[in-house]
């Protein structure tokens, strides 16, 4: 039992030879070397660099494994009661390691290789072909244009989501019923929209939608032409969405401190101006929340798109991750369907930090 | 036969009571008083026999029933397969389980065979939509684990082409009969460089459909049902502004789906552009085969785009055609009462009176692909006025084939053949094309309408419906699709592209195609230019 060190969190502190030390050490090492020597081995093999080698990377991952469990134990073994506490973290770590980064820095390998599946040869390394393919792309530039189209109808949505949530806020009867029934949209799949409305009610022949439009002495049309086409895509994904940032809205509306609203209307402000003055500022850190949250779910946007337009017409509704699915799924092009998904990863990283830089001022409550 | 189609003989045939009886009582007695060895070897009589299980109108078929049928059909297993021989063979099928048929069929037709040969299957059971991805990945990643696919013809590029399949044993040629074959399932479209890999188990083309209340004396589109595209466009030009005799709704002529369908859209291009590209001379269409250079740019297939085009600036479709897909223009226009041609595979003819929403079901007819009255000769060329008709075989058909799992071991191999050989036997198929199974005639023998006839079919309707397929199929100048890696990836692109030309984004047909060439050109680079002319050539049997 040892005097010395962090005594307050240790509860046995035990003493540990030095042959013990090395013993753990030489684990984490020589599985490690392993795991290298067979990494190495099976790339020379597959670059046929060597004539024996595994069918499969498979030992490779058993390697991995076992370097895994002799780091976890050698943690206990080398440093005893304290590599124990590590022991509650690494696991844990080492799994995301093994889910994301890897899986992450093989899409990043896929991205920059001509891999087709149809193709006999695999994933052949291309180097900057695909980048370049992406540039020349025109389906590709339309499908993020679009996107931009797509990221400021947000802005129209938190306008209705915010009267929304005001209406529900106030003291109305049957509030509840109403706060309900707003939310259903939100608890119906998107796949299930496209079908209901896109692919049913909005049916030129036989849709009621069409049918009612038809009686008045319109000619129904809704995906006829790109503008309306994308402006009912628009609709359909809001009318699903809007109840998710009246929601969050609605939350933020109800914690507001009554105090202060109260006091202004005591200064006898209007209702516009205790709204523009008091209710909207305060409101500004769950409004950007709730903007921030919806954008990513925009660009997400795919589902009701493949179901409904297919990106038509002419790409008019085509949002990347629509475009990502045909060159994917159509077209079994995983090496350049993969450097766009990484693309636009990067894409919606940097946009999404320098949005949250910009609105950083308006996050914190005013004082 | 197609479900669909099924349900329709059965609604057209309105068969009473007393016949469903009837049919039902001749096919209890036969199986009470046959003993199963008899059913199985009475050879003579097998065909009239399963065509008794369970009886046309006695409902759909069902476990026992597949499994009645597989048993009846033991006997040319019978003469190649000693009893118990495969005892201990264990086989992986890979199928499709679409409408609860496909494998679901095959497990009971193999069930009295297992019994009989001692072997165990196994079933991997796929929906339609994995199937493609569950394939290429298998392939991809070098993940065989199956020793006998169901498969549709066109993904023979990527399977065949890559050495994964078992070459058929003559035994198992013999067996099935592959002479009896409609024509365009025998070689080169049966065959892979000259070698057999395939049993057919089904058959596949677009047929023409039209109403007939638009056409004859005094109808709206004129006194003849229209024989050629030119004259489809003319019609289809004339009938704007017109009303429909059926729904009082504005008219329309020929129904183009201008939104792609997960590649499945371009047979439909394909279906005007063969009339005008598929040269008797040739057998390719789609790409050269030295160089595998698209000819989807050449004046033939301009052709077929700017009639589509034509069709839009004449506003001769029906509002947001350019958001109809195939199965909205069958579906949703054409049986529910708009418009009045249509090309489509054997489902919209059995739909259109089981459907409830078909309205048209009284005055459907059927054709083949409509020709062109003049063709373009991609050797020299020059356009030559000459009549052409080229029906589409879209899909070319299911096989069952034997992967190349099994070469090394000779038991496993003879019973992985002997099982296949079963499924696509002569008889078998037979009773396939007549009851549910989601497959189509494909043999010579399956249009022996006498013997539909003596099971308790319509005559007039099976000959009339069934006889636009038969001459398809058997045509002289059927066009037929490359069997290529990634074919469906060309069909894929190419929807993009055309959806962006007939949305006017390009200045005309001929940059339309141009573009769709381009990309093809960029998608055979990618899968390997060399690769995919030998196996073009392989496919062509060239």
């Amino acid at each position: 039992m040892t005097s010395d060190g962090d005594l307050l969190h240790t509860v046995t502190a035990d003493t540990i030879s030095d042959a013990r030390r090395r013993t753990g050490k030489a684990m984490v090492w020589g599985s490690a070397l392993l795991v290298a020597l067979l990494a190495l081995w099976q790339m020379a093999y597959e670059t046929g660099r060597i004539s024996t080698g595994f069918e499969t990377w498979r030992p490779v991952l058993y390697a991995y494994v076992l370097w895994a469990f002799a780091l976890c134990a050698a943690q206990v073994i080398v440093n005893g009661e304290k590599g124990k506490r590590t022991l509650f973290v690494l696991p844990a770590a080492l799994f995301v390691i093994s889910l994301v980064v890897f899986p992450l820095l093989f899409a990043l390998y896929i991205s920059f290789t001509d891999w087709n599946l149809a193709s006999p040869n695999g994933p052949q390394p291309n180097g900057w072909d695909n980048m370049r393919e992406m540039w020349n792309d025109g389906f590709y530039w339309n499908a993020l244009k679009n996107m931009v189209y797509y990221v400021l109808a947000v802005s129209v949505e938190y306008v209705i989501a915010f009267g929304l949530a005001l209406l529900l806020n106030a003291q109305i009867r049957t509030r509840k019923f109403f706060r309900v029934v707003f939310l259903l949209p939100l608890m119906l799949s998107p796949v299930a929209v496209s079908w209901m409305i896109g692919k049913s009610m909005l049916e030129v022949r036989f849709g009621p939608v069409s049918r009612v439009i038809r009686e008045l002495g319109g000619e129904p049309s809704f995906f006829g032409s790109p503008e309306i086409a994308r402006f009912m895509i628009m609709a359909m994904d809001a009318w699903t969405f809007i109840p998710f940032m009246m929601i969050m809205l609605l939350a933020g509306l109800q914690a507001l401190p009554r105090e202060v609203i109260e006091a202004s209307k005591v200064d006898g402000a209007t209702g516009w101006q205790s709204f523009k003055e008091v209710i909207f500022p305060l409101m500004l850190p769950v409004s950007v929340t709730a903007i921030v949250i919806r954008i990513i779910f925009k660009l997400k946007l795919a589902d009701i798109i493949i179901n409904v337009t297919s990106g038509g017409p002419g790409g008019a509704t085509d949002s990347v991750t629509s475009f990502i699915f045909r060159e994917y799924r159509d077209r079994s092009n995983v090496g350049y369907g993969t450097l766009l998904a990484i693309v636009y990863l990067v894409l919606i990283v940097i946009f999404v930090t320098l949005l949250l830089k910009l609105v950083s001022r308006w996050m914190e409550r005013p004082a | 036969m197609k479900v669909e189609l099924y349900n329709y003989i059965r609604a057209a045939q309105k068969m009473n009571r007393r016949q469903m009886l009837k049919g039902t009582a001749a096919a209890v007695g036969a199986a009470a008083i046959m003993p199963k060895d008899a059913l199985a070897d009475g050879h003579g009589n097998v065909r009239a026999e399963i065509l008794k299980i369970p009886g046309v109108g006695a409902g759909s078929p069902t476990d026992s029933d597949w499994q009645k049928v597989g048993e009846m059909c033991l006997g040319a297993t019978k003469e190649n397969v000693a009893e118990g021989e495969f005892a201990g063979v264990e086989l992986t099928f890979m199928g499709l389980n679409n409408q609860n048929l496909h494998n679901f069929l095959f497990r009971g037709f193999l069930k009295p065979w297992e019994a009989y040969t001692g072997a165990k299957i196994n079933w991997i059971d796929l929906a339609q939509a994995d199937y493609n991805a569950r394939l290429q990945q298998s392939i991809a990643t070098g993940t065989v684990d199956f020793d006998i696919i169901e498969m549709g013809a066109p993904f023979e590029g990527d399977v065949l082409g890559k050495g994964l399949a078992s070459e058929m044993p003559d035994w198992v040629k013999e067996q099935i009969d592959m002479d009896d074959y409609v024509d365009y399932l025998k070689a080169p479209v049966g065959t892979w460089d000259g070698k057999t890999y395939r049993v057919s188990i089904d058959g596949d083309c677009h047929t023409f459909a039209y109403r007939k209340d638009y056409f004859g004396e005094g109808g709206i589109g004129g006194a003849e049902v229209p024989k050629t595209w030119q004259e489809i466009n003319q019609v289809s030009k004339d009938l704007v502004g017109k009303e429909d005799p059926l729904t009082g709704l504005p008219a329309h002529g020929y129904l183009d789906p201008l939104k792609g369908w997960g590649g499945f859209g371009f047979y439909f291009l394909e279906n005007r552009a063969s009339a005008y590209a598929k040269h008797p001379n040739s057998p390719a269409w789609l790409f050269e085969p030295d160089t595998m250079k698209p000819m989807v740019n050449n004046p033939a297939w301009v052709q077929a785009i700017q009639d589509v085009m034509d069709l839009i600036e004449a506003g001769a479709y029906p509002t947001d055609q350019i958001n109809a897909d195939p199965g909205t223009t069958a579906f949703q226009q054409f049986l529910a009462g708009t418009g009045s041609m249509l090309m489509w595979w054997g489902d919209v003819g059995s739909s259109a009176r089981t459907s409830d929403t078909s309205v048209v079901g009284d005055v459907v007819g059927f054709g083949v692909n409509p020709a062109s009255d003049r063709v373009y000769n991609a050797q020299s060329g020059e356009w030559e006025d000459t009549m052409n008709e080229a029906p589409n075989m879209a899909y070319i058909g299911w096989g069952v084939y034997v992967m190349a799992t099994v070469e090394g071991d000779e038991k496993k191999k003879k019973a992985a053949w002997s099982a296949a050989a079963h499924l696509g036997g002569k008889d078998l198929s037979l009773w396939a094309s007549a009851y549910p199974s989601g497959f189509q005639p494909y043999r010579n023998s399956h249009f022996q309408f006498e013997e539909w006839e003596e099971a308790g079919y319509d005559r007039a309707y099976v000959e009339d419906y069934l006889g636009s397929n038969a001459d398809s199929y058997n045509h002289p100048n059927a066009a037929i699709e490359p069997r290529i890696p990634g074919i469906f990836q060309y069909y894929s692109v190419a929807e993009d592209e055309l959806a962006k030309g007939y949305a006017g984004q390009y200045g005309s047909a001929q940059e339309t195609a141009d573009a769709i060439a381009v990309a093809w050109e960029k998608i055979t680079d990618q899968i390997g230019r060399d690769s995919q002319i030998a196996v073009y050539k392989a496919s062509l049997g060239l």
